[in-house]
Parts: structure tokens; C-alpha cells; sequence
């Protein structure tokens, strides 16, 4: 009898919630569509709207157990319903207090091309969910981040007060101007609507802010403001505890990159000989970023 | 002007600010050299809350000219405040000029950052002032906040109005004050005679204001007000978050009501702010609804009239003794006092008892709204406001035909009639029989007339 072919992918992760906070962090609408690519450096989620705010989700080999990469030929990419492939995950996750983790089977294709879900090592029972995937749709544009120039515009803002000063700029009601100044040291988002509001972060009056700051030269561009939230609103409640950082960078023409990172692992806790408290192995961090393009100028 | 605030300073000011924005949409801002003033009035002009910031509260107070004044949005202001108190190092508030188009919110906050808002002046501010004597009011009660939350949980949370019916702590009813346990005040949730209240719980409470008064002020006949729910517990709300007691001051049914902070021993002496809340208060008092059938049946004379008279009568203690589960002895006695004093106060209310009836012969669909015009009335005929608004509101009612005055009392007397039949019929069955005879009348009534 002929042996079956292979699947694609089979990968085995241990930490079902840190992988739901990374993909709920791109989900800034109930109904999405998500693109899988699966290559063997790991899967890369990506998802988009408009043609003008794409995201991406980065998920490295090193943060499964097990990932056995069998694809010949070109990477697979698939079409998923990004909230079906949440709410299954969500399905797999342990209830908060228990002490026992449960080990998540990921394999692509299944007999029918479908996205397989199922949990192994479990004493009682096994939970299997099946996603129907689609041929994806051409994506639009699939930007190649370039600088702005022979130096980066680039700042790294806490998470918490990024998300906070973007969800106050929504009282305005208009786009976000972010403007960087290299003197002194500074960015500012300001919206002028039927009120306006400007929003500071200060190099130099707390370091725990503006954590860096790169600019040789002043910069502005304005975006719209459904894209600017879309890029935190969803930010996961671990990202703010741990107190991240986001770096938001600006490049060629105004486009905006904007990069957060999730803990996919649980704390280092089995880890004995961690040198702090706290620490993490970086294979252990999900890379989150979204590109924004900005707001034509209306001069 | 410019102004700066941090600390405690920035709590006070913040929840004034949010006591405001559930008073009215419009924030009148007014300053002078030695103190700040809030104040808004509601859209239908029947709760006007006024707050006094000394110049001692803030932290930096510049005022270059003698008088500014401005006006703007108070959700605006909100969206200043949706930032956690806890988190700003302190606020400062800019009107670069009395003309200036624009006023300054600027937040420092611990975290390094600066949020700068330019909130839009209203092109054409209405700013009001009211001012009264709250050593003129005849009645008062302090409480504090808590304890007349925990009474206000006793009546349904979707209550629109409330009526306080307040009686005299006399000598003379020392034998019933030992027997009742003193309850001279009464709690009673209105209902609006022009609205289906079916599915509306009615809610009647007797209590001692020995225990649950910090003090209370009353003589003379009983009166009664009844006045918005809402912007009392907006006020509660503030006052319990200031830690400090509510006083109430009150005088009769179509006077307004003032509420104010109890700051300790000296009022207000050694506060940085003050704040006063005057509602309007229903013109109709809550204290005659049995007197109401006087007139028609007195003016007809006939045999079947005076049955139902006597009827309604013994119906309304009787249902006042099934709400209130007292012994009927005890709950007859203190419904004799009130009744006996509304008796007496017919006469010198006479005319603004007709004045308060003729509301209800107007367009049904526009009542409320010509009620809170009257409420207007109560509230401009205090000295120092506008005297047009005080003149439109009286020559309505006097363009109002007696005829309609009568056929209204009809209206509500059937209205009250059926209440209490409704009611009776969880009494026993001997009362139903009774009441199904004294229903069949009312219908040649209205043929008659």
C-alpha cells in the first residue's frame, strides 16, 4: 500500500493563550481574512485591509516544540478566517489556575486541505478542530519596508502610552499628524477636528517613555485614524503588564511601521539557572508589525 | 487667565466637573480675581448647578482681567478628564484673552507625556445666574450621602421623579410619635397622572428623621416637593465622593429646592469650593390629590357624587394601609393629620392649584415640556433673574378657559378612581363587589357633561 504523503507542516505548541494574544493582537475587525505562509523558518500570518494598513504576524520555528517543515517546492499559503482560527485556539486554551498545559497539534493539509487543530498528551480527552481554508486572494501590496533616508526615523514609546494616546486622539475626530523633531527631542500626534488635541512624548523629561529616539531631521506625516488604532487597539493586557515597548519607525514616503512583541512562552519559571528575573529567551517573543501608508497631502 | 491644579485639588475639580456633565451639555466658565465659576443649567432649564472655586485651590491663579467669561461643551471637558486622575502631575487651564476662540486643557502626566486640548468656545455662551438665599427656606434636612442612597435603593431605579412630603415634629403628637416612632417625613415616588404606569412600581416610604437626619428643619403645615431623581443622585454621587453631607432646602410644592455641600461645623468656611443645586419642583402638590374631588362634587351636589366621594376616601386608606403594612389604626392616624392639614391649606393654594391644573388641559403630547416651562416659572420668580421669562409662562395660563379646568379635574379623578379600584381588588373580594357599583355611575358623569 502506498505510503501517504507527508503533510506540509505538523508543529506542536505548549502555550495555546500567548499564541491568541499574538493573533488577537492584528484582529481590528469581527469578520477578517488572514493569510498563512509556511516556510521553514516558521508561519507568517499576514492580514490587510484597504490597501493601506497591512499586518503581520511572525511566529518562528523556535517558538513550537516541535516543527516538522516537509513542503517541497515553493512555500504553501493559505486563506483562513482569522476569527475562526482564533476561537478554535481559544477552545484549546487551559483555564486560567491550572497548573497542567496542554500541547496543541497544528497540521497543514489536512485529507481535505484543512487547517487541523488537536490536542495531544492529554490524560481525559482530545479536542480536534478542522478550519476550511481557501485559495488566497493575490495580496495587494506586500510592502518592502525601505528608510526614509541614509538615516532611520525611528522611536520606541512604552505600549501602554501609545495605546493611550491614541485611543484619546480619537476624541478630535479627524487623521493624526505624527511629527518627529530632532530639537529638542520629541514626538508629537496631534488631531484638529471639532477640538484639537496634541500629545507630547518628551525624550529627555522620562527616559522610561521615549525609550529611543533616532532623528537627524524633521518629519510629519498624517494617517488616517481607524488605521493608527487599528494598530493597538487590540494590544494584548500581557503586552501592557510587562511594561513593552513599540517602535514605531517611519520610512520611504510615510510609511509607517509599527512593531510590537507578545510573550508566546510562560515565564522562564523551570529555568533555574536564568540569569533575572523575569528574563526570557528572545525565541520566545512573537514579532507583531503593522505598516500603515499615510494620508495623501491635500497641498 | 491661566490656572494650574495637581493633587487633591485635581480630584476636587475633576468630579465637580463630572457632577456638571450630568446636570446640563453646556459649561459656563466665569472668573474673576478671587474665585472661579462652573455652572450649567439642563436642557429643559429645571436643574441648575452653580460651583465656587476659591482662588486658595489652585496651585497658580492668574486672572488679568476683572471679569471672563466663556462657555464650552462639558463632554469636551470629559474627553479632558477620560485620562486617570492618578496619572496627571498636574492641569492648567489657558484662555489666552477674553476673546480668544479657543480654551487650553493642558495635562502633564507622571509618565513623561503632554496632552494639550483646544476645546471650541461656544459662539454664543448662555450663561445664567441664579442665586438664593438658602437662609430664606422655611424647611431643611442634612443627611449624608449614604444613608439617603441606601433610602433611594428602596424605589425603582428607573424612577423619574420623587416626592418628599415633610410634617412638623410637634409636641402635640407625643403619644403617636411614641406609638409610630416619629415618622414626619415621607419618601414617595411620583407618578406622572398623563403615562401608563402599569408596569411602574410605586414606592411609599415613612421615616424618622431622629435616625435618619443629621438635622432637620420643619414647621407648620405639611408641604411637599417633587422634583427630578436624576440630577439628585448626580448631586449624592458628588457629595458622597467629597466626604461631605447633602443639605436640602426646600419650601412648598412649586418652589424650587436648593441642595448643597455641609462642609463640618462652619459652612463652608474652610472649603477651597462650594456648590449649590437648585431643582424645580413640580407645581402640583402631591398633598391635595384628595382635595381635588372636592370642587366638582360640591359644585354638582348630587347623591351618587358624594357615595363615590366617600368611596375614594375610604379607598385611599385603605391602600395607603396595604403599602405602607403599618397597623391600620397607626397609618390612619398620620393620613387624618395630613389630610387635615390639606384641608386647611385649600384656600391660599386655590389659585395656584388652578394654575397647576390648567398644565394638564394643554396638549398631552407636549405636557411634559409645558411643565418644565412652568418649572421655569418657579425658578424665575426668584430676584435676580430675567423677568420676560417669568411673564411668558402667566399669560398662558391666564388664556387657559375654566370649562377645560373642569373637564380636566373629571380626567383625574377618574384616573385616581380607577387606581384605587385596582388596588382594592387585593383586598378582599366583599371591597371589589363594592367598588363594581360605584364604577357604573361615572359613565353618565361624563355623558352629562
Amino acid at each position: 500500500m502506498e505510503e501517504e504523503e507527508a503533510p506540509d507542516v505538523i508543529c506542536e505548541l505548549e502555550n495555546v493563550q500567548g499564541l491568541v494574544d499574538a493573533l488577537t493582537a492584528v484582529r481590528w475587525k469581527r469578520q477578517q481574512d488572514a493569510v498563512l505562509e509556511l516556510s521553514e523558518h516558521g508561519i507568517v500570518l499576514i492580514v490587510e485591509e484597504s490597501g493601506c494598513l497591512q499586518a503581520k504576524v511572525y511566529l518562528k520555528r523556535e517558538l513550537f516544540i516541535r516543527y516538522d517543515y516537509n513542503a517541497r517546492g515553493g512555500r504553501p499559503r493559505f486563506g483562513v478566517s482569522l476569527g475562526h482560527f482564533v476561537d478554535c485556539l481559544n477552545a484549546f486554551s487551559v483555564p486560567a489556575g491550572q497548573s497542567i498545559s496542554s500541547l496543541v497539534q497544528i497540521q497543514y493539509p489536512g485529507p481535505d486541505m484543512q487547517l487541523l487543530l488537536k490536542s495531544v498528551d492529554s490524560l481525559d480527552a482530545s479536542i480536534c478542530a478542522e478550519i476550511r481554508t481557501r485559495i488566497p486572494d493575490t495580496i495587494a501590496w506586500d510592502y518592502n519596508f525601505e528608510p526614509a533616508g541614509a538615516n532611520p526615523l525611528t522611536f520606541t514609546v512604552k505600549s501602554a502610552a501609545l495605546k493611550e494616546a491614541i485611543e484619546d486622539l480619537e476624541w478630535p475626530g479627524s487623521s493624526i499628524k505624527i511629527t518627529l523633531e530632532p530639537d529638542p527631542p520629541s514626538v508629537s500626534l496631534r488631531a484638529e477636528g471639532h477640538g484639537d488635541l496634541q500629545i507630547d512624548f518628551m525624550y529627555y523629561v522620562n527616559s522610561e517613555l521615549l525609550v529611543a529616539f533616532q532623528c537627524d531631521h524633521q518629519a510629519s506625516f498624517k494617517y488616517k485614524y481607524k488605521f493608527l488604532r487599528a494598530t493597538t487597539s487590540n494590544m494584548p493586557s500581557s503586552v501592557i503588564k510587562e511594561n513593552r515597548g513599540s517602535k514605531l519607525s517611519i520610512g520611504r514616503g510615510g510609511m509607517l511601521k509599527v512593531q510590537h512583541l507578545v510573550s508566546i512562552a510562560k515565564p522562564s519559571v523551570s529555568h533555574p539557572y536564568a540569569d533575572s528575573v523575569g528574563y526570557q529567551q528572545p525565541s520566545r517573543i512573537a514579532h507583531i508589525e503593522f505598516f500603515v501608508k499615510p494620508e495623501e497631502s491635500e497641498d | 487667565m491661566e490656572i494650574t491644579l495637581s493633587d487633591n485639588a485635581l480630584k476636587t475639580f475633576a468630579r465637580c466637573i463630572t457632577c456638571l456633565a450630568r446636570i446640563g451639555n453646556e459649561l459656563a466658565i466665569q472668573a474673576s480675581s478671587s474665585q472661579l465659576l462652573f455652572h450649567t443649567i439642563n436642557s429643559s432649564r429645571s436643574a441648575y448647578q452653580c460651583i465656587a472655586f476659591k482662588s486658595g485651590l489652585f496651585d497658580a491663579y492668574n486672572v488679568s482681567s476683572n471679569s471672563l467669561q466663556c462657555s464650552v461643551l462639558l463632554k469636551a471637558v470629559c474627553a479632558v478628564l477620560r485620562t486617570p486622575i492618578t496619572n496627571i502631575d498636574h492641569l492648567t487651564v489657558r484662555l489666552p484673552d477674553p476673546d480668544a476662540p479657543k480654551v487650553q486643557w493642558i495635562l502633564d502626566c507622571y509618565n513623561g507625556m503632554r496632552k494639550t486640548y483646544w476645546i471650541t468656545c461656544n459662539v454664543e455662551p448662555d450663561i445664567h445666574h441664579l442665586s438664593l438665599d438658602r437662609q430664606k427656606f422655611p424647611s431643611n434636612f442634612v443627611v449624608r450621602p449614604r444613608d439617603l442612597s441606601r433610602l433611594l435603593a428602596n424605589f425603582q431605579s428607573s424612577l423619574q421623579e420623587i416626592t418628599i412630603i415633610a410634617t412638623e415634629p410637634s409636641s402635640l403628637l407625643t403619644d403617636a410619635s411614641n406609638e409610630i416612632g416619629g415618622k414626619e417625613v415621607e419618601l414617595r415616588s411620583y407618578m406622572d397622572p398623563t403615562k401608563d404606569n402599569d408596569t411602574l412600581l410605586h414606592t411609599q416610604l415613612w421615616i424618622d428623621p431622629k435616625e435618619e437626619f443629621l438635622q432637620y428643619v420643619h414647621t407648620g403645615d405639611p408641604i411637599d416637593v417633587t422634583f427630578s431623581v436624576k440630577e439628585l443622585k448626580a448631586f449624592l454621587s458628588f457629595c458622597e465622593g467629597c466626604e461631605v453631607d447633602l443639605h436640602l432646602h426646600f419650601e412648598k410644592a412649586g418652589e424650587p429646592i436648593l441642595m448643597a455641600p455641609k462642609f463640618g461645623l462652619e459652612d463652608g468656611s474652610h472649603s477651597n469650593f462650594d456648590a449649590t443645586l437648585v431643582l424645580a419642583t413640580m407645581l402640583i402638590s402631591q398633598l391635595h390629590e384628595g382635595a381635588a374631588s372636592e370642587p366638582p362634587v360640591g359644585a354638582t351636589g348630587t347623591h351618587p357624587h358624594t357615595e363615590e366621594r366617600n368611596a375614594s376616601h375610604m379607598l385611599q386608606e385603605n391602600c395607603r394601609a396595604n403599602v405602607s403594612f403599618e397597623p391600620p389604626s397607626d397609618h390612619t392616624r398620620i393620613w387624618s393629620d395630613l389630610s387635615a392639614s390639606a384641608f386647611k391649606s385649600i384656600s391660599p393654594l386655590e389659585e395656584r392649584q388652578a394654575q397647576g391644573e390648567t398644565i394638564l388641559n394643554d396638549d398631552g403630547q407636549r405636557e411634559i415640556q409645558r411643565i418644565s416651562t412652568m418649572q421655569i416659572s418657579g425658578v424665575a420668580s426668584v430676584p435676580g433673574n430675567n423677568p420676560i421669562d417669568s411673564n411668558v409662562p402667566t399669560e398662558k395660563d391666564h388664556g387657559q378657559e375654566p370649562q377645560d379646568a373642569m373637564q380636566d379635574n373629571g380626567q383625574a379623578i377618574s384616573q385616581h378612581h380607577r387606581s384605587n379600584w385596582v388596588d382594592a381588588e387585593e383586598d378582599d373580594e366583599d371591597e371589589q363587589d363594592e367598588d363594581e357599583q360605584d364604577i357604573q355611575p361615572t359613565p353618565p358623569y361624563y355623558e352629562e357633561h
